[in-house]
């Protein structure tokens, strides 16, 4: 990929601590959120009632404001704006969609469509009109343009929603719980909605509690009590469950490996768990006459070490960093690994498969390099 | 007619008002037949459990979905003569509805990027239905009749979910209608919350407007000066719709 072509990040938090005052004492939902989101990724945001994941997106829309930490959108670092300022720079750099749609009542889905415009003063008067219809017809609503809400069903007006959102042609569109009040049909449009525009270069950031709903964007992020789950440990270990994400999140290390460079020498005693964060792994048997074969190309996600922590022993091949770039990893102790197998029967159950499979792999390849 | 019923033109008449909607399955008459009337100054609650009909005769009554057969007959205090407002082409309806109805919706449908007082005069500056000068003065005064004068610049985050409702009617009256229309407007509020909906409402009937509002809450009952209960389509008797 040649550097240019390397996305930019089109949001970041760092270190965002949003506390809440009440009558019952401080309550603090986000715990020092880090977040970096990507042009033109789709991601999901996902926790459960109460995690804190509508206050995130708050902090990205600037609806609400954090209590310590920052925030930069777009290459803008919004809590620096004056309420005024950062309400223009919304209207032309985020899209918002909700669950409940907000589309007013007595206004057609043009005029609805139109009303971003007409705020936030972009597009000439004269264009408004043609530029609501087109988006109407991208979210395929060309017939129902002169309709109110009420008239047309629960999941076009959510798709009307997103057309309005779409009207000052923002880079990043924020969706808290989009197809939550829709039936799964409906949804599934939306969400091949929010793909089709991620793959014309928007950024969307969505928050679901629906765990079904993860599968469609490429990146996932998990939300538990005001702290984020890290990301490759949410791919690796999906079984476990939030709580013991969270716990596993904070134990976690993380170690970069030079191109090449050797991470486990078959022989070497083993006491670490090793996830895939970004690069690749190659898992190497030694051959005769000093020459090497390669049994498996681990990638982000995948995870290695895990048979001989669990059988014990001596590391079974030797694994190192792919030649094309550098292997970040998530390690693990062995101690917490052995926990977390019993803590989480499933991801016990799963483990022990996956460690039966590389087993066998491997005794087929022991019977080739001999 | 009731011998209670007051004796004044009826604001809002339906007659024999039909809906079928052609599903894949067949025709399903989601309204069969309803014939009903609305004078001034009611506060008039449509009774009905899910799927009843009530939000399609509350479309029909804001002309927001077509009927199949029957008449909406209504006569504003601004109309020389009644409207069918079925009769009326699309830009006309939109016009007559402008000036005639305020609706209210159970999700309060604010925008949740404006402060309040952007939330009423925003569709007030935005098309030629409502007044174009002095929407903030008004918006101002709106939020006073609803109590939230105070909050005025605040996004609607920030305030609680029996706030925004007051807000989405101070958007409502903007116009100054006479009727307002209610589509479980306090759905998803808790009971106390619901209360203060309630006594706005019946300040707004103090005043002169005209309430219809649908809910499936039938405790709410004796909330309303009268009360239409509505079972698969049709308007039935209080006492039939209790032994349901």
């Amino acid at each position: 990929m040649p550097a240019s072509d390397i996305p930019a990040p089109a949001i970041e938090l760092s270190q965002v601590v949003k506390t809440f005052k009440s009558a019952a004492g401080e309550f603090t939902v986000l715990k020092g959120v880090n977040l970096v989101l990507l042009e033109h990724e789709f991601v999901s945001i996902v926790g459960k009632s109460g995690s804190g994941k509508s206050t995130l997106l708050n902090m990205i829309t600037g609806i609400d404001h954090p209590t310590s930490g920052e925030v930069c959108v777009g290459g803008t670092e919004i809590y620096r704006l004056n309420e005024s300022q950062r309400a223009l720079w919304r209207g032309r750099t985020v899209g918002i969609v909700f669950q409940f749609f907000q589309l007013l009542p007595m206004l057609t889905l043009l005029e609805n469509t139109m009303l971003p415009m007409d705020y936030c003063q972009v597009y000439a008067p004269g264009e408004r009109p043609k530029r609501a219809q087109d988006l109407l017809a991208l979210v395929g609503l060309q017939d129902q343009a002169h309709k109110l809400p009420a008239a047309v069903s629960t999941g076009q007006q959510q798709s009307a929603a997103i057309a309005r959102a779409l009207a000052t042609d923002p880079p990043i569109i924020v969706a808290d719980e989009p197809t939550g009040n829709l039936d799964s049909r409906s949804a599934d449009v939306i969400i091949q909605l929010f793909d089709q525009l991620a793959g014309q270069g928007k950024t969307i950031a969505m928050v679901t509690h629906d765990a079904s709903l993860t599968e469609r964007t490429r990146r996932n992020i998990i939300i538990v009590d005001g702290e984020l789950v890290d990301e490759t440990v949410g791919r690796a270990l999906p079984l476990l469950n939030d709580r013991q994400m969270l716990q596993v999140t904070r134990l976690i290390q993380r170690q970069t490996f030079q191109p090449g460079a050797a991470i486990l020498s078959e022989g070497q005693a083993v006491d670490t768990f090793y996830m895939i964060d970004s690069g690749q792994v190659e898992i190497v048997l030694k051959a005769r006459r000093g020459g090497e074969l390669v049994v498996a190309r681990l990638g982000p996600g995948e995870f290695f070490g895990e048979v001989e922590l669990v059988y014990g022993g001596d590391s079974v091949a030797s694994a190192r960093a792919g030649a094309n770039g550098p292997a970040i990893l998530a390690t693990l102790s062995h101690r917490a690994f052995l926990q977390l197998l019993s803590d989480s029967p499933l991801t016990g159950d799963a483990i022990g498969k996956i460690v039966q499979a590389r087993l066998a792999e491997n005794r087929a390849a022991d019977r080739r390099r001999r | 007619m009731p011998l209670s019923a007051p004796a004044t033109q009826p604001l809002i008449a339906l007659r024999d008002v039909v809906k079928v909607y052609a599903t894949p399955a067949g025709d399903f008459p989601a309204l069969k037949g309803i014939t009903a009337e609305v004078y001034p100054g009611e506060f008039v609650g449509i009774i009905g459990k899910s799927g009843a009909g009530k939000s399609t005769l509350l479309n029909m009554i804001t002309g927001v979905d077509h009927l199949t057969a029957g008449e909406v007959v209504v006569r504003g205090p601004g109309d020389q003569q009644p409207v069918s407002i079925h009769q009326l082409g699309e830009n006309a309806l939109a016009h007559w509805r402008g000036r005639n109805l305020g609706v209210i919706y159970q999700s309060f449908q604010l925008l949740p990027m404006l402060n309040l007082v952007d939330n009423i005069t925003l569709p007030m500056d935005f098309c030629g239905l409502y007044r174009p000068f002095g929407s903030r003065g008004r918006a101002l005064e709106l939020l006073r009749l609803v109590d939230l004068e105070g909050h005025a610049h605040k996004l609607p985050a920030y305030i609680s979910g029996g706030q925004q409702q007051r807000v989405a009617i101070a958007r409502a009256l903007a116009n100054d209608p006479p009727i307002l229309i209610a589509d479980e407007p306090t759905g998803s509020l808790d009971s106390l919350t619901a209360e203060t909906i309630f006594e706005l409402f019946e300040k707004l009937v103090g005043q002169g407007k005209t309430i219809v509002m649908v809910t499936h809450d039938n405790s709410l009952a004796p909330r309303f000066t009268r009360r239409l209960y509505i079972a698969d389509g049709a308007l039935v008797e209080a006492e039939s719709y209790a032994s349901q």
